[in-house]
């Protein structure tokens, strides 16, 4: 445990001076005052208003900001996790955009067009978008493992077929909503009841079994990488490709499995949207998830629980950025916040080789070539 | 630690890895810097910033590890970082002839225009000599400079040394190859743990002794002449004429031959290059086979697999540890499930068996000495010898019925490589089939019961124990054997 937490520090250190380095941005541009009060309405917008809750007893207070972070959070938990299980294959898949915009819309699909009782609906919608999105990131793994395409080419190359795919076509061509009552809805028809992820605390917020769904996944994909043998074969032919392809490991297939896997959690990521918030493929994604999953899994140090924890952790700031907007702060504050994490998440191999450097003397047994 | 080093000398320098002799030398080239203590250059007291300024003061080193550019002529690597120039350019005219008439100074036969990746491993080190030479160097540290080459072109190097030492140069071996080193050096400095125990005089020293200072108990490296060891079992190996077609410039296999029975150490005798990884690679299932037949094992050599070699009862020791044997950024106890990790004791059904893993780990790191034995460590902050107790132990323990070893000693220290080398041995006693491949002629011999010598990608000579013969096998390996004019 003492080696996990130390693992951390890097990624702690980089958030806290995220937070530091936009608090001055924002001290700067108006004031301290302001900075400070807009820092503590992203809390309250993220975990709830407690002092007004203490204040009233109203217990929305509370419920309503929470439900909005466990909502945002759940979605990139999965992208996270998405983008970390293919990078311990020694994937880098920047691809979980387009897998969660496939596997949305097979979730949407799913639940519109089926009608089934919702112990049935859910898991079927969710499988039917874990395997789409699964589906589209075994293109990029073919793609690599029979000829060679860098997978960070192909699956960006998917991404817009993906959108253009879906945006541009199924939404607007033949899975576009009905038009009902004169008015017409963008996006697909929506789901039924049947499909709906149930709000667990009823209306006051909207926290739905998405959430408990990110969770669950994170624990089992946890648990897969870090105690079967499976998992460890991944891990080893993501470290040390030739070492495990002498210990017999099949790298390739190792390889394949992470990717479709990596794909099926972005696509599940979709169904969770779908499911529990949207009702509908909502013609197109109102935030650029996937590619949040990227920032998530590398400030996370690509592990599971890591990530998870990355995740709770910005989507309290995300949901509670709508609450800076009152102070007249841009709401987009948190994803700038979670840019520069990654930022210094990244320059964390600087930090390293300096500190090494300045602690090592000699500083190292390798000789400069003449 | 104090040592002097005179004009016009020719000093080895011997000590076990991690004696300090890499350390000493490092120093005098100005890449590490004394936490105390002074160096005096011809009575004076200097102080070296970097190998810049060691250059500078006439001190060259070449470096077991040749710094050459491959791709660049002879005279072009030479000269690399002081070119002559003309008009802003280099001007390779003149770097030709200049290192012409080095090369003719010091005696040394090298073509200015060849490229150095077309030449043996042995012209390439006199390449590296020529360039610390050309840039005045009169000290010249070669640390472990035999290390590469065949008897001939280590014989040719020492005349070399001989030849510079006439002409007024101090040259400084680094070594742990005690017959080579009584037989060029003058004077010998032993180190151990950072300290210089002893200076004797070539002439008045045994290997015996030497290798007792070395020690420093009465632990002496190999114990006189390996008696012959016949097979004891059956043929777990035989393989023929196989063909390896290679497209990433190693070298092919052009009809290989050999046997390897149970109960045998086979070597496979060789100068870097000429086929020894493929067959290594071929036997474990890495490589594809072009051609020809084999049975390993009872079953047939083609289209096997790494999982499939496994299985089979094959344990590997490959050359390239850091990229092959062990993952890096994996725990000591991982690497060592590496390869059995879906078995007892270290999986149980699909799921990793975390407790037996431990306690098999931690009883192979106790057996093997291991240091530090510490499952939990990551395996690359393990030095070099104690990786490779790792992967020897991880190997022995899933009891094979063929190893194939490929430079299992390869910068190991005495003692490691004595483990290792009992290690083979109770492996062979125990009736395992053993495939040693090696560069290093001198464990070969020691080793083997039986060996191959390979050459282009073709078996040219056989030789069985009682019928050793250092300097016929080292024709072969140069393809000079009968019938290979």
């Amino acid at each position: 445990m003492g080696d996990r937490l130390r693992a951390a520090v890097p990624s702690i250190l980089s958030v806290a001076l995220a937070l530091a380095v936009c608090w001055v941005a924002i001290a700067l541009t108006r004031d301290m005052k302001v900075a400070g009060e807009a820092y503590l309405q992203m809390l309250y917008g993220g975990i709830g208003q407690w002092p007004r809750f203490l204040e009233t007893g109203d217990a929305a207070l509370l419920a309503r900001p929470l439900g909005e972070a466990a909502g945002k959070a759940a979605l990139l938990i999965l992208t996270g996790l998405s983008v970390a299980v293919a990078f311990k294959a020694g994937l880098f898949n920047i691809g979980a955009q387009g897998q969660m915009v496939v596997g949305a819309v097979a979730a949407a699909v799913v639940g519109a067009q089926l009608t089934a009782p919702s112990v049935v609906h859910i898991p079927l919608a969710i499988l039917a978008a874990a395997v789409t999105g699964a589906a589209w990131a075994l293109i990029a793994a073919a793609l690599k493992l029979w000829r060679g395409v860098h997978e960070v080419i192909s699956t960006i190359m998917l991404n817009w077929v993906a959108v253009s795919l879906v945006d541009n076509w199924l939404a607007v061509g033949p899975l576009r909503a009905v038009a009902t009552g004169g008015h017409s809805v963008a996006g697909t028809a929506e789901i039924h009841p049947s499909a709906q992820f149930p709000r667990l605390l009823g209306d006051i917020s909207r926290l739905n079994l998405g959430f408990v769904v990110a969770l669950a996944v994170a624990l089992l994909v946890w648990v897969w990488l870090t105690r079967t043998r499976q998992g460890f074969e991944t891990q080893a032919a993501g470290l040390g490709p030739e070492a495990a392809r002498a210990a017999g490991i099949s790298v390739k297939q190792r390889a394949a499995e992470a990717m479709a896997l990596s794909g099926a959690l972005a696509g599940m990521a979709g169904a969770v949207l779908v499911l529990g918030t949207e009702y509908r493929y909502p013609g197109a994604l109102a935030a650029p998830y996937g590619f949040d999953g990227i920032a998530i899994a590398l400030i996370g140090n690509n592990n599971p629980l890591g990530a998870t924890v990355t995740a709770l952790f910005f989507g309290i700031l995300r949901a509670g950025g709508t609450r800076m907007q009152l102070l007249g702060v841009h709401k987009s504050f948190p994803e700038l916040i979670q840019g520069l994490a990654l930022l210094f998440v990244a320059g964390r191999l600087v930090w390293l080789a300096l500190l090494k450097r300045r602690r090592a003397q000699p500083a190292s047994t390798e000789v400069p070539r003449a | 630690m104090s040592l002097e080093i005179g004009a016009g000398e020719l000093l080895a320098l011997v000590g076990e890895n991690g004696a300090g002799k890499s350390s000493l030398m490092n120093v005098l080239y100005g890449l590490y810097h004394p936490d105390s203590g002074e160096i005096l250059l011809d009575g004076k007291p200097i102080r070296f910033k970097s190998p810049r300024d060691a250059i500078a003061r006439g001190i060259g080193m070449v470096h077991q590890h040749f710094m050459l550019v491959p791709t660049l002529t002879v005279a072009e690597n030479v000269v690399l970082g002081r070119e002559p120039r003309r008009w802003g350019r280099m001007d390779l005219e003149r770097a030709n002839a200049e290192v012409a008439a080095t090369c003719q100074r010091f005696g040394f036969q090298l073509d200015p225009r060849a490229r150095v990746d077309t030449l043996t491993v042995g012209s390439q080190q006199k390449v590296e000599i020529v360039k610390a030479l050309h840039r005045g160097a009169k000290v010249l540290i070669l640390d472990e400079p035999t290390a590469v080459l065949t008897p001939q072109e280590a014989e040719d190097l020492f005349r070399v040394a001989r030849g510079l030492k006439e002409q007024g140069h101090t040259v400084v071996f680094i070594s742990h190859k005690l017959r080579e080193v009584l037989s060029v050096a003058e004077r010998i400095a032993v180190m151990r743990r950072g300290k210089l125990v002893a200076e004797v005089r070539a002439a008045e020293s045994s290997a015996s002794a030497l290798a007792n200072l070395m020690v420093g108990e009465a632990r002496s490296g190999d114990a006189g002449v390996e008696p012959y060891h016949p097979p004891t079992g059956a043929v777990v190996l035989s393989a023929m004429d196989l063909k390896v077609r290679v497209e990433d410039g190693g070298t092919a296999l052009n009809g290989v031959t050999l046997e390897v029975h149970a109960g045998e150490i086979v070597g496979i005798a060789g100068v870097d290059g000429n086929g020894q990884r493929e067959l290594a690679e071929v036997l474990t299932g890495l490589r594809p086979l072009e051609s020809g037949q084999g049975t390993l094992l009872g079953k047939p050599l083609a289209n096997l697999t790494p999982h499939e070699a496994r299985r089979r009862g094959v344990s590997h020791v490959p050359e390239d540890r850091l990229r092959r044997a062990v993952v890096k950024g994996m725990s000591v106890e991982e690497n060592v499930a590496l390869g059995r990790q879906g078995q007892p004791p270290f999986a149980r059904g699909p799921w990793l068996d975390f407790k037996g893993r431990r306690e098999r780990t931690a009883r192979l790191l106790g057996a093997y000495d291991v240091r530090p034995p510490d499952p939990l460590l990551p395996v690359q902050a393990l030095s070099g010898g104690n990786q490779q107790k790792v992967v020897v132990a991880r190997e022995l323990d899933a009891e094979p019925k063929l190893l194939v070893v490929v430079q299992p000693t390869r910068g190991l220290d005495i003692s490691a490589v004595a483990q290792v080398h009992s290690r083979l041995r109770e492996e062979r006693a125990k009736g395992v089939g053993v495939l040693l491949i090696s560069l290093d002629l001198e464990e070969v011999l020691t080793m083997a019961d039986r060996v191959y010598v390979l050459f282009e990608g073709r078996v040219t000579g056989t030789f069985t124990r009682p019928e050793f013969d250092e300097r016929e096998i080292g024709r072969r390996m140069l393809g000079t054997g009968p019938g290979h004019g």
